[in-house]
């Protein structure tokens, strides 16, 4: 016999299909949060099960670290990872993470999350070719957490309060590491003002994600041109509730971080060409003002493999890039 | 490989970046010493390379291939 928090069920079969019944799942099976699962995944974490870790106040939802570690137990997660998810959760709940409007939105905007720090390599987090996923636990399991949490705790369901038009699989999970050890560049955690033995994890809010190919430069200069245009290609509306605090995520390829690297363009350096010209006037329809109020609201992350000439853009939905520690 | 078992006399060229997956399809297709030809950077894996790129590479791979088909340098 499985258990699971106070059901009991025959098989693990008639719970999986009892949770899909009762619309406990993204669509895909789950693993039973058996009490002692949650119970191991809270001492992982050193938290007991009424801690809280945020709130969602224009849903009247408080979010303990119980419902986070069944939540992370049913995604598939091993105990270690949820540290990490309780970073993930706490940051996505911080108010200007802003739940409500990025999973209530008509736009499906998505969550990704962002890990830095030695963590990475501990849980085998990706950081390297096909990291966006499939095939990686630690990123399938901790982005998937956090979408459940949304889901079952935050009331985040299609149909509900959940409004989206269509939607993006990323919406499934969409976890990466950056990855740090490409280059001597300054990691994104520590650009956030945290230590580099220091564990971290970013949240973002996308609109959307445009990959930003480029074959033909071969320089630094044509690459950040590149992603100008793309980016204003979409454009950045800004919002005065965000103020000058608005982020663009910029996951910087293999090939194009080579030219970088090679230049000696550090992540500032890419920050300080970009800025002005994506603030700058809009010229056309496809050529758009991206607000971003400061160039520090660029955050650039190295990830992904060799091969493609392309970067990708993760452009905002209405919420702040949040980094929270992983403790 | 397919050119090979058709009585071509081929070799290969791939990238370095994709010299696991080349060697992963001569395992696959029964040829684990199946020997080819890597080009490396400067030359990017996938791009959109200039007239003058491509003729400096085919200089630098040409004897190469030369030597691997007929085994003289």
């Amino acid at each position: 016999m499985t258990t699971a928090a106070q059901h009991a069920y025959d098989s693990y079969e008639a719970l999986v299909e009892d949770y899909f019944e009762k619309g406990w799942t993204d669509g895909l099976p789950i693993m039973p949060p058996t009490p002692e699962k949650v119970a191991a995944f809270l001492e992982c974490a050193g938290l007991s099960g009424d801690e809280v870790l945020g709130t969602v106040p224009t849903r009247e939802v408080t979010c303990t670290a119980e419902q986070a570690a069944a939540n992370a137990v049913m995604a598939g997660c091993l105990p270690e990872y949820f540290p990490t998810v309780v970073a993930a959760v706490r940051a996505h709940l911080q108010p200007k993470g802003n739940c409500h409007s990025t999973t209530g939105t008509l736009s499906g905007a998505a969550q990704a999350v962002i890990i830095n720090g030695p963590i990475r390599n501990e849980l085998g987090v990706a950081s390297g070719a096909g990291c966006f996923g499939p095939g990686f636990r630690a990123n399938a399991t901790i982005g998937r957490a956090l979408r459940l949490v949304i889901r079952n705790v935050c009331r985040g369901i299609p149909g509900f309060l959940d409004r989206a038009s269509y939607s993006t699989p990323a919406r499934y999970s969409f976890c990466f590491g950056e990855n740090e050890e490409a280059s001597d560049w300054e990691p994104l955690h520590v650009q956030r003002g945290l230590a580099p033995e220091q564990s971290a994890v970013t949240v973002h809010s996308l609109m959307k994600m445009v990959e930003a190919t480029d074959f033909t430069s071969r320089n630094a200069e044509g690459v950040c041109d590149t992603l100008v245009t793309n980016i204003r290609a979409n454009g950045i509306a800004g919002d005065a509730w965000l103020g000058e605090d608005g982020n663009v995520v910029i996951v910087v390829g293999h090939e194009h971080h080579r030219f970088f690297v090679e230049e000696g363009w550090s992540k500032a350096d890419i920050q300080q060409y970009l800025w002005p010209r994506l603030n700058a006037p809009a010229t056309s329809a496809t050529d758009r003002m991206a607000r971003i109020g400061k160039p520090e609201g660029i955050l650039i992350v190295a990830a992904g493999g060799a091969g493609m000439g392309a970067s990708w853009l993760l452009l905002p939905h209405l919420a702040l890039a949040i980094t929270e520690p992983v403790s | 490989m397919e050119l090979e078992w058709a009585g071509v006399p081929s070799i290969a060229i791939v990238h370095e970046e994709m010299r696991g997956s080349a060697q992963a399809i001569a395992r696959v297709s029964g040829c684990p010493d199946y020997e080819f030809l890597t080009v490396d950077y400067p030359w990017v894996p996938i791009a959109i390379w200039s007239k003058e790129e491509c003729l400096e590479l085919a200089e630098i791979m040409a004897p190469k291939v030369l030597t691997a088909l007929t085994g003289q340098s």
